[in-house]
């Protein structure tokens, strides 16, 4: 059975381009850059052309200020702690409910250390408010960190806006964002749109890189001291021996996704449009989570009320369809989606989500079988559910009630 | 987390979802037992309906000879679902003597289920259980004969707030004092309650209405903001309007607010409402005035200037030289 990957904003396949500028690294310019000798010579210049590639593709001038790391999690923590290691007089912190786990959970980690930190919420589309991220900024706000689009419903936060309030109020507070959902597919300028941005993370595998291979902007001047501490690698920034291919392959990513970078997002935008009309008119009863907010032109949020998501993950994999899910049984804990719970996704509905992300090697052809299937899999699930009325292909007159009762 | 289900799991659910003959999904009008399990908010709930053959004097020793199931949840919670329902049917048992099945049976039959699923197979068991004690409303049987230790299902310890998860108050109480929950979000990520519906969170006798209790209702002083003094030397932020024998060395942050807004009330609300626009403030720091522009100003090209030159001007010269608009 061939599959359909539509999970991408778990991970992308490696590009066969990407591969290929890999391999010689991998083999032949097997050499430690920071060696003396004429062939490790040539392994360091190789890596500092990916880098000026790399800062080209955010219009920077000064490579320096991209920084390697093993994957977005290390960027998101040497940036965080970095800075509240490098002011310690500052100790509140300003991030969303929305965040990935690895920059919420850093800051539940400084929160236990005695930091103050403040999760703002979102309305039920997913954005944040502009009047409430201004009244947290304080005297003795450190650092705000907000992701720029959300893995799980695609939802872009207005990074622009909320870096230059922050240093239009306090050039002091230090502004990081987390762009791992969206570097490559939506335009970032660190001289332009986002120059009051001060520290930037991102990662190659969501962009048809490997896995293993993380990148941080850090603005020259920026107080950030160094989290993983070691050689002089980076500057004395983060030790480490680089990664030589997999450096290679980020910079071959991203320029991949610089030279396609509008029929992409036109691609995907037709593709994932389609998907979501479509569905919404085959299957009753469905939410499109964050549908009412800008979105990565990738990502369908799709929650099914009165079902629940493990249960439609599994039908979809037996059809080759690699999907995922908010659900709760989908996890590892009892609860479901922090994202869809901030989302205030009403509890009939939160259970219920699946979320398709594409790619550029997604085809017409994948959204038709995804079409075709999954209405399929909601009606058999929803046959089986105690809150369905199946004669009318609607919820039971008294599902409310129902769901009202526990135990 | 990739699925750990055995086959016969994996082929339970399967021959579920797409209604094979053989398959128990569905609901018996008019049972003769009917019990329910879990809610939707926790992620699965199960609804379980029997058919007895009546036995013509003696209800005890009627026997189940349909059994029936919806269920809301994972492919666990179906699968287990099935399982029940087999169990039940194979076994020729009487409401009572289905008692007997546990729901270690249901996990047998099942060849084993993930750790975190085995709630699927207790859900089950629950459920069969209620059903079971419906069957003896409804036939007339004394409950006490099932072998049931009828007073463990009563002993609730006290009135229940988090229903998801089955938190009682009294439960709920001695952790807020025991780990120090400050808040909904600390009782939340300490105990789980309130993380599913959040329905509990503000109804009355709710979360916040325990942590009230439990910390006195300014206990924890997170709902107050502090506010910086805003200091304005007395001479050249005097506004105009007032004659200069008043000489104050500082507004308070309320006197700072109310001269602000007079301010745009008389002198800038008027003139921008003259071309059509309008402005709100969001939010005022020290001397930091956050704006947002309205009307016909929203999305105009100059409104970066019309902040600056006419806001920002007007408020420096009758509020405080210090003063910067910044525009949301």
């Amino acid at each position: 059975m061939s599959v359909i990957y539509a999970d991408n904003n778990a991970t992308t396949p490696v590009a066969p381009e990407v591969c290929e500028a890999m391999r010689p690294f991998l083999t032949d310019e097997y050499f430690n850059p920071s060696s003396m000798y004429e062939p490790a010579r040539r392994t360091a210049e190789a890596i500092n052309a990916a880098r000026e590639q790399i800062a080209g593709f955010f219009s920077l001038d000064e490579p320096k200020q991209i920084l390697f790391t093993s994957c977005a999690t290390e960027s998101n923590n040497a940036a965080i702690f970095g800075v509240a290691k490098a002011n310690p007089a500052r100790r509140h912190v300003i991030t969303t409910a929305v965040e990935h786990p690895a920059v919420l959970e850093v800051c539940k980690d400084l929160q236990r250390n005695g930091y103050d930190v403040t999760f703002l919420g979102v309305d039920s589309d997913g954005n944040l408010d502009a009047g409430e991220f201004v009244r947290a900024l304080r005297p003795d706000t450190l650092l705000v960190t907000v992701m720029h689009a959300n893995n799980e419903t695609g939802v872009v936060f207005p990074i622009e806006q909320l870096a230059r309030l922050t240093k239009e109020t306090d050039p002091a507070i230090i502004f990081h964002t987390d762009a791992t959902q969206s570097v490559g597919k939506l335009p970032i300028d660190l001289q332009g749109n986002f120059q009051h941005v001060d520290l930037l993370s991102f990662s190659g595998h969501k962009l048809h890189a490997p896995k293993g291979i993380g990148a941080l902007y850090i603005k020259r001047g920026t107080p950030c001291r160094p989290f993983l501490i070691g050689g002089h690698q980076e500057g004395g920034r983060r030790g480490g021996t680089e990664n030589v291919p997999y450096i290679i392959g980020l910079a071959k990513a991203l320029e991949l996704a610089a030279a396609n970078h509008e029929d992409e997002v036109a691609q995907l935008a037709s593709m994932r449009d389609r998907l979501q009309q479509t569905l919404e008119e085959r299957i009753p009863c469905v939410r499109i989570n964050g549908g009412g907010a800008p979105r990565l032109p990738n990502t369908l949020n799709i929650s099914s009320h009165y079902i629940e998501g493990e249960g439609m993950l599994y039908q979809l994999s037996e059809h080759g369809i690699c999907a995922s899910s908010g659900s709760a049984c989908t996890s590892g804990s009892l609860e479901p989606s922090h994202v869809l719970r901030a989302l205030n996704v009403p509890f009939t509905a939160v259970h219920g989500s699946v979320r398709f992300s594409f790619s550029r090697y997604n085809t017409e052809a994948d959204v038709d079988q995804i079409i075709d299937v999954f209405p399929r899999i909601v009606a058999n699930l929803r046959r089986l559910s105690p809150y369905w009325d199946n004669q009318n292909n609607a919820p039971r007159p008294d599902a409310d009630q129902l769901v009202g009762e526990t135990h | 987390m990739a699925w750990e289900y055995s086959e016969k799991t994996k082929q339970l659910f399967m021959d579920a979802v797409h209604g094979k003959p053989g398959t128990h999904m569905g609901e018996i009008e008019d049972p003769d037992g009917l019990g329910e399990h879990g809610s939707i908010s926790c992620g699965d709930a199960l609804r379980f309906t029997f058919r007895v053959k009546r036995h013509p004097e003696d209800p005890t020793k009627d026997v189940i000879t349909t059994a029936r199931y919806l269920t809301f949840g994972c492919t666990s919670a179906i699968a287990a679902s099935e399982a029940l329902c087999a169990l039940i049917e194979q076994g020729h048992h009487t409401p009572i003597g289905a008692l007997e099945i546990r729901n270690e049976d249901i996990v047998d039959y099942l060849d084993g289920l993930p750790e975190q699923k085995i709630h699927c197979s207790v859900m089950g068991a629950e459920a069969l259980e209620a059903a079971v004690f419906n069957w003896a409303k409804r036939r007339g049987v004394d409950v006490s004969l099932l072998g049931l230790d009828v007073s463990a299902e009563e002993q609730e310890e006290g009135r229940l707030v988090c229903k998801c998860f089955s938190l009682s108050e009294t439960y709920i109480k001695r952790k807020i004092k025991e780990l120090d929950l400050r808040s909904i979000p600390d009782i939340t990520n300490a105990i789980k309650a309130g993380g599913a519906c959040m329905s509990c969170h503000h109804t009355p006798g709710g979360l916040q209405d325990l942590l009230d209790e439990v910390r006195g209702r300014d206990g924890n002083g997170a709902e107050l903001k502090i506010l910086h003094q805003v200091d304005v030397p007395g001479t050249e932020s005097q506004p105009r309007s007032q004659t200069d024998t008043q000489q104050r060395s500082a507004l308070s942050p309320y006197q700072f607010g109310k001269q602000v807004e007079r301010a745009i009330e008389e002198n800038v609300r008027p003139m921008l409402q003259r071309d059509g626009g309008d402005m709100e403030i969001v939010d005022i720091k020290d001397t930091l005035i956050y704006c947002r522009l309205g009307g016909s100003c929203e999305g105009c090209a100059g409104a970066g200037k019309t902040l600056k030159m006419l806001v920002e001007r007007t408020l420096k010269d009758r509020v405080d030289e210090r003063i910067r608009v910044i525009q949301i």
